[in-house]
């Protein structure tokens, strides 16, 4: 048996118009504060990640919203007298409701999906992945020169717990990484041991780095500034103790600090995960489970610093 | 108001067994499930062999499909012997149902036999790469039923000879010999990717 | 085949106080092959694993009270969040939904028992069997598995003291053996449901719980299989050195990950889709209203089955797979929020001028029912490529499943405890007890949370046993949640144990609720309706029609009546 309306209840109309209407405000409201819950935009990507959250936020919002309102509605209004054990009016259904709560989530989880296709084709982070060859344990300086392709203008290596980067065409190495703004980069990501995951809050953007494979990652810092990059991906005992700082500069004085960098000695890189076994080793007894060995630091041109404030 | 005696629970287990029409229900959906730990297999080797930079490991040209061709024929003609039981066996002709029964074992067990043989000439073993990883993961994971598959053959043999025993119905019998083709054609399929599909 | 009945069964009634055998409670503690007492020991067992991951969590909450890593050891935490995800998973929610389809399916469709009662005994037993294997995990050199409970190589295959009884060897064997006990329960539930109907009960005249039981044991059947192989030659890599993931050798890790999620993403709806059931179970209950669009509410189960099975690859959006492929499963993970809507939307329009009644079964449905809206939202944000790219392997999703999985799945268990209690053991619990549960839950899960979703937009990873201090804020608020969440379980427990011991007697039909299983006795016999299964004349939840759901219903009501007046 299904109910149907004998006339329309105007007030009812007009209060749910209303209350829709506040919902809507709210809504939009909610969606522009999502911004915030971000950190800072440092890239091409971040607007266009961002944007896509404070839509996907403000019709979130409204159909939460819409629905707690119904719930509320019932709970406040539909609740049974004290002692009434009686059923209520037998609604079992409403074939045109069903269609219209089909065909409008249908329409609008597509509308979503394109709008984020096309967010997808403008990002254009991916660059080819192909696999390679895991070379020998200790990787040489230079990276692996007969795999490497034109547009690769730094080498990311991640280790069991380092992050090392390389700049070949300058002949300079890190673990602090440098970036020009303003500039589309390309990077080339490889793995030593195990899956890391390439991942700079800031700019929006996450990469898996698989052993055996070299991807292509693309992006264009837009902000001048200190970040954090954060394995993502677990990587062992120090994974959490796995990041590095990324040092957006200036045209300029990103070149000079290449130029400088080219010049000093290698020593040492960054590696906390080196510093807290060396401590380890010092207790007695062993504390904890079994774990692997860190593999050394990464000798570099400059170790640079993930101790110094940062912006995101 | 009325009553009458509940049936005794003792019967009722019996009327249990009745409806052991559950059992081949039961095991076909097992049989559903099983093939999908297959599949599994047969994708992630296609995935590795499609993939991989050196496919064949050092000093390995390609494997001999000759004397596997011949145990496919041996053993997908005991798909056809075990037909043959299941018929003598609905025609009442026991000992011929046996006869074949047996003789589909033993065609069982000559594969089994070549497949040993097949291994103990090959000049890889199971950590030679992912070559030599899938072949014996893929050819052993299936011998395992083919041997499965002999032992439930031996299990209806002897019970073949239990007086009563077909009174509940044969399950037993048309569960292994559905077993026993399924085991078949996932050798089919197995041949046709790793012996066939050598590129 | 539905159950045979005799013609005089059909006029006469059960009088069963006089047969039955006086059943001791030792029963639960042995291999007993009623699926009633297997469901108790299922659902008991489950609990007992729940207090240990519980615990785990409450240590792992500790030690995210401060940045560093200064509770536990590194080695130490990775264990402990590894063994309290994968208990939780295989040890309590798989254990707990499986003991509620041993209750309630052959009561609700008239069946005497599961088809395979001694495959049912099986399954079980291995419970504790596997149960054992992980804890003894903790006490092994080395410790236990510590890749989260997800293993993925080559992280799972390092085994650094190069043993071969390691933690994770034992992680797998233990994760094989628990799909080797699902598969045998999924077997026994699928064929009980497609054989073993009462007269009357077609497909759509069977309850929702049976339903989405169906769906789920489904998934079940389909996907294990593919985490079987997968998990295989993870075992062969770990112990023999074969390469199947090993880069070394050739091998691709990203491999593992489709195995391993081709099963874990069904997995997610074999959890959530009997926790629909309950709700649709409930809610017609405690709105006294049918449930809007029964038929629409079944069929969605089974495009969510469908669905289900194509958008695995959501989980690795960032790991080594394509652009097109990336493309393609945000399209079919998209869809599945429309089948899952028209369920949403039921409930509402089920609850919509109904007389609503907030017990404690109601309230945990409601609590979880706005839970999973939320969490829904955060999926559809998550199954977008660009956001995924920047908040996946993050606290949001963190979040966001535990949303699901406490938020909605566990209090719709909880619900449906309260419900069939009664039913089950004959006793009735209490109802305060029970709210206080409830309000401790509803707000320890939102304050637990909530709080992981600014964390993960900021950029704090998962899976990290210290983080930037930048991130302190909202860990404190999770870690105060999560202690809530802990003292919750005491009222829970309390109201179980007493109200089991000596509780008020229950009737067959405490909830005056429309099904076959409230024209029992709480608790039934041993063989449920023996011989005088009832024949079913209508569809289920016809509250407000005045319409009896089977033939001569007055008169088995009067029995039953009768029988609890001289008890």
């Amino acid at each position: 048996m299904t109910a149907s309306p004998s006339s329309i209840n105007r007030p009812a109309v007009l209060g749910v118009s209303l209350w829709v209407g506040l919902l809507i405000g709210i809504s939009r409201w909610v969606g522009l504060q999502s911004y915030q819950w971000f950190p800072v935009q440092a890239s091409t990507a971040a607007p266009l990640v961002d944007g896509l959250f404070s839509f996907e936020t403000a019709i979130g919002t409204f159909v939460f919203l819409a629905v707690a309102s119904v719930m509320g509605w019932v709970i406040l209004r539909h609740r049974a007298e004290k002692y009434d054990a009686t059923d209520a009016e037998p609604i079992e259904g409403n074939t045109k409701l069903e269609i219209i709560w089909t065909a409008i989530p249908f329409v609008l989880v597509m509308a979503i999906a394109v709008y984020a296709m096309k967010v997808n084709t403008r990002l254009g982070v991916l660059g080819p992945m192909e696999h390679i060859h895991l070379a020998d344990a200790k990787e040489q300086q230079g990276g692996y020169p007969g795999d490497r392709l034109p547009a690769e203008t730094i080498e990311v290596v991640a280790r069991q717990w380092s992050w090392e980067f390389r700049y070949p065409e300058a002949g300079v190495s890190s673990t602090e990484l440098h970036l020009p703004v303003d500039q589309p980069l390309t990077f080339r990501l490889v793995s030593e041991d195990v899956l890391h995951g390439f991942y700079i809050p800031a700019f929006r953007l996450k990469q898996d780095v698989i052993p055996g494979r070299a991807i292509n990652f693309n992006l264009t810092p837009t902000r001048i500034g200190r970040y954090r990059l954060r394995d993502s991906q677990f990587s062992g005992t120090w994974f959490a103790a796995n990041q590095a700082d990324v040092v957006v500069d200036s045209q300029a004085d990103y070149q000079a600090w290449l130029n400088q960098a080219a010049g000093l000695p290698l020593q040492a890189g960054i590696s906390d995960a080196v510093t807290e076994y060396q401590k380890r080793l010092q207790q007695t007894p062993t504390p904890g489970w079994a774990t692997v060995k860190p593999a050394p630091p990464p000798q570099v041109n400059v170790p640079g610093s993930n101790a110094l404030p940062h912006d995101a | 108001m009325t009553t009458t005696t509940p049936q005794p629970l003792a019967e009722h287990g019996e009327a249990h067994g009745a409806h052991g029409g559950h059992n081949m229900t039961g095991f076909i959906i097992f049989l559903c499930s099983e093939s999908v730990i297959f599949l599994a297999f047969f994708s992630g080797y296609a995935l590795l062999k499609l993939s991989a930079l050196n496919w064949l490991p050092a000093g390995v040209e390609g494997l001999e499909w000759r004397t596997p061709l011949l145990n496919t024929v041996v053993l997908v003609s005991s798909s056809g012997t075990i037909v043959l039981a299941e018929y003598f066996k609905a025609k009442e002709k026991i000992w011929l149902f046996r006869g074949f029964w047996l003789l589909t074992m033993a065609m069982g067990s000559y594969f089994l036999y070549g497949q040993a043989v097949e291994w103990g000439g090959l000049q890889f073993g199971f950590t030679s790469g992912t070559y030599g990883g899938t072949f014996y993961l893929l050819t052993g994971f299936h011998g395992l039923h083919v041997a499965t598959g002999i032992l439930l053959m031996a299990i209806m043999l002897i019970k073949s000879f239990l007086p009563g025993n077909y009174v509940g119905g044969e399950q037993g019998v048309q569960a292994t010999s559905l077993f026993w083709h399924f085991v078949d054609v996932i050798w089919i399929v197995l041949f046709l990717l790793i012996y066939v599909w050598q590129g | 085949m539905p159950f045979p009945t005799t013609p005089e069964a059909m006029t006469t009634t059960p009088s069963l106080s006089q047969d039955q055998p006086k059943l001791s409670w030792t029963r639960y503690l042995g291999f007993s092959t009623d699926a009633k007492v297997i469901g108790i020991q299922y659902i008991v067992v489950a609990f007992f694993f729940f207090l240990i991951a519980g615990f785990l969590a409450m240590i792992i909450r500790g030690e995210l009270l401060t940045p560093p890593a200064d509770l536990v050891d590194r080695t130490v935490y990775n264990g402990l969040y590894t063994m309290h995800g994968t208990i939780m998973l295989f040890l309590f929610i798989f254990p707990v939904l499986n003991g509620l389809n041993n209750l309630l399916i052959p009561t609700m469709i008239g069946a005497p028992d599961m088809a395979f009662p001694r495959l049912n005994t099986a399954a079980f037993w291995l419970v504790p069997v596997f149960g054992s294997l992980l804890i003894a995990s903790f006490f092994v050199p080395g410790g236990p598995a510590y890749s989260g409970w997800w293993s993925y190589p080559p992280v799972s295959i390092q085994n650094p003291l190069g043993n071969l009884i390691s933690g994770q060897s034992l992680w797998l064997l233990a994760v094989a053996l628990s799909g080797v006990s699902s598969i045998m329960g999924a077997i026994n539930f699928v064929t009980t449901i497609l054989r073993m109907r009462a007269p009357g009960m077609t497909l759509f005249r069977m309850p929702v719980f049976c339903w989405t039981a169906l769906a789920a044991q489904s998934l079940q059947l389909i996907g294990l299989p593919a985490l079987t192989g997968g998990a295989v030659m993870l075992l062969f890599d770990l112990t023999v050195g074969t390469s199947f993931y090993r880069p070394e050798g050739g091998g691709d890790p990203v491999l593992y990950q489709h195995f391993f999620w081709f099963y874990s993403h069904p997995a997610v709806y074999v959890i959530i889709l009997p926790v629909f059931g309950i709700f649709s179970e409930l809610f017609p209950v405690y709105s006294r209203k049918p449930l809007f669009g029964y038929v629409y509410v079944c069929v969605a189960s089974f495009i969510i089955v469908g669905l289900g099975l194509i958008v695995w690859v959501h989980h690795m959006f960032p790991s080594g797979v394509t652009m097109w492929m990336r493309n393609l499963f945000m399209f079919t993970t998209m869809l599945i929020a429309v089948p899952t809507g028209v369920k949403v939307f039921a409930w509402l329009g089920t609850l919509w001028r109904g007389k609503l009644q907030l017990t404690t079964p109601m309230l945990f449905c409601l609590g979880g029912l706005i839970n999973f809206v939320f969490s829904g939202i955060t999926g559809i944000m998550l199954a977008t490529v660009p956001i995924d790219i920047h908040v996946s392997n993050t606290y949001f999703v963190v979040g966001h499943f535990h949303y699901v999985i406490y938020g909605a799945a566990v209090m719709g268990i909880f619900a449906a405890i309260y419900h069939w209690f009664p039913k089950f053991t004959g006793r009735m619990p209490y109802e305060g007890l029970g709210k206080l549960h409830f309000v401790l839950t509803f707000v320890g899960a939102n304050l637990n949370f909530l709080p992981m979703h600014p964390l993960g937009l900021m950029g704090m990873p998962r899976r990290v046993s210290s983080y930037d201090p930048e991130f302190a804020f909202w860990n404190v608020l999770a870690s105060l949640g999560a202690f809530l969440l802990g003292v919750s379980i005491i009222p829970f427990l309390l109201n179980m144990i007493s109200s089991w011991a000596r509780g008020p007697k229950a009737t067959h039909n405490p909830w005056n609720a429309i099904g076959l299983e409230w024209l029992l006795p709480s608790p039934p016999p041993v063989e449920n309706f023996e011989e005088h299964v009832p024949t079913v004349i209508s569809r289920p939840y016809g509250y407000g029609t005045g319409l009896p759901l089977v033939e001569h219903q007055a008169e088995i009501e009067r029995q039953l009546i009768l029988q609890e007046a001289s008890a």
